[in-house]
């Protein structure tokens, strides 16, 4: 039914993996937002220069990132056929009914293909680079501004570090129960529509009662450990800055001053 | 069905905590669903909106909405965000839940509140943001988008909602001996 790896941070030990996920996270997140600032030849050179400096500082195979795009490649070659079909203007090379192929859609569409496989790639090097429960904690971080406006985030962070908690546990749970469902005739992939909408709910109740029952355990648990809510309590994993955050945060003030200098206005 | 039947899951969490680690293993199982997906290869359709409709109906609006957000944040930590970080995808993670929430939490189970959050569903955050997001994202023609995404958002809210009423009348059966 579906192949899963929990998690794609791979180990390595290049100049990448030493720098704070929150400043790799924040410079991933901005990263996206300065692509959107690309809109001429020259500019889309520079982020995608960019993008593959960030890619080979990895230091790691380039069939780890060739996977990152793989399962996309279908939908981006199609999103950018589309556009060359839809975007008119400029000089005219073929037109059949109301399709054609202009200079302007053949620009377009390439602009959307770099677009997207940017985006993916330098996404990628995220993930790749860094363990989820570093990203986690980063983002928790990056949520904290946002106690101005009385959203609950420490609350917030509970959730999240116990949702990434249960992941691969409920995981193995799911698949076990299908395993225990099908060795009793079950058919998760047979019969119509309704059959197989029904063929869902043998795997989703065991799935719901062992969650409530997991949460009613996990609660005494921690109750019993003296968890009275996340206020007063110190952190056992704490980010730290390094000086090699200076280097991430330098290639991004260099990247968004070339974008700006050399954009169309 | 009773109609006070669909509020036994919820009696059982008495504290706080209690309620937020449910909210967390939810968020899980929500994670997880979306990895999985059923029919045949022309039309997959992901579970993922199962546990959007399990985030409104049991947490309400305000935390099914933070719980879909964190749904989102979390899987792109695990699993990486097929198409990238960007901001407007956890928004839409967010409103789903909200949606199903408004016409489905402290509600008795009724077709008509399935087929309209459903609706609902589709066109503001499958249709509407969704799409949105591409055209700003990927400064894709807003209707080259559309034209894109449509053929599967028509066929794919009906199983939807035979899925959810299926899912929504055994989980408020659920009862837990304590």
């Amino acid at each position: 039914m579906s192949k899963i790896i929990v998690g794609r941070y791979i180990p390595g030990n290049s100049l990448i993996y030493k720098m704070d996920p929150r400043g790799k996270l924040l410079v991933t997140i901005l990263f996206i937002f300065a692509i959107f600032l690309a809109n001429n030849p020259v500019t889309y050179g520079i982020v995608t220069v960019f993008c593959l400096m960030a890619v080979i500082v990895t230091g790691l195979n380039a069939k780890v990132f060739w996977n990152g795009v793989k399962p996309l490649i279908g939908l981006i070659f199609f999103t950018s056929l589309l556009q060359l079909f839809f975007m008119t203007g400029g000089h005219v090379f073929w037109q059949w009914g109301i399709f054609a192929i202009s200079s302007y859609g053949l620009i377009n569409a390439a602009y959307i293909f770099i677009r997207f496989t940017l985006i993916i790639l330098i996404s990628t090097v995220m993930t790749v680079t860094t363990m989820p429960l570093e990203i986690a904690d980063a983002m928790e971080w990056l949520l904290k501004p946002l106690s101005i406006f009385k959203v609950p985030v420490d609350k917030i962070a509970l959730v999240i570090s116990i949702a990434l908690r249960f992941v691969p546990t409920l995981f193995d749970e799911t698949l076990k129960i299908m395993n225990a469902q099908r060795s009793r005739g079950a058919d998760f992939n047979d019969g119509g529509l309704i059959k197989r909408a029904k063929a869902i709910t043998p795997i989703l109740v065991p799935l719901f009662i062992h969650s409530l029952e997991t949460a009613i355990d996990l609660s005494t648990a921690m109750e019993s450990r003296g968890y009275r809510g996340s206020e007063g309590r110190t952190k056992y994993r704490v980010l730290n800055w390094s000086k090699y955050d200076l280097i991430s945060l330098t290639y991004f003030v260099l990247l968004v001053g070339l974008l700006l200098i050399f954009r169309t206005h | 069905m009773k109609g006070d039947d669909h509020m036994n899951a919820k009696k059982v969490l008495r504290t706080d905590l209690q309620q937020l680690i449910f909210l967390g293993i939810i968020v899980a199982m929500k994670i997880i669903l979306g990895q999985f997906s059923f029919g045949p290869a022309t039309v997959k359709v992901g579970l993922g909106f199962i546990g959007s409709v399990l985030l409104g109906y049991f947490f309400g609006p305000l935390w099914g909405a933070i719980g879909g957000g964190i749904s989102d944040l979390v899987s792109s930590a695990i699993f990486g965000n097929q198409g990238g970080f960007f901001i407007g995808f956890t928004l839409t993670a967010m409103v789903g839940p909200l949606i199903y929430a408004l016409f489905l939490y402290n509600k008795p189970v009724k077709i008509w509140r399935i087929i309209a959050s459903t609706v609902l569903v589709t066109l503001i955050v499958n249709i509407g943001m969704n799409t949105l997001w591409l055209h700003i994202m990927y400064n894709m023609n807003f209707n080259a988008a559309l034209v894109q995404r449509l053929p599967k958002e028509v066929i794919v809210p009906w199983i939807q909602m035979v899925v959810i009423y299926f899912v929504l009348q055994a989980v408020s059966r659920v009862k837990i001996k304590k």
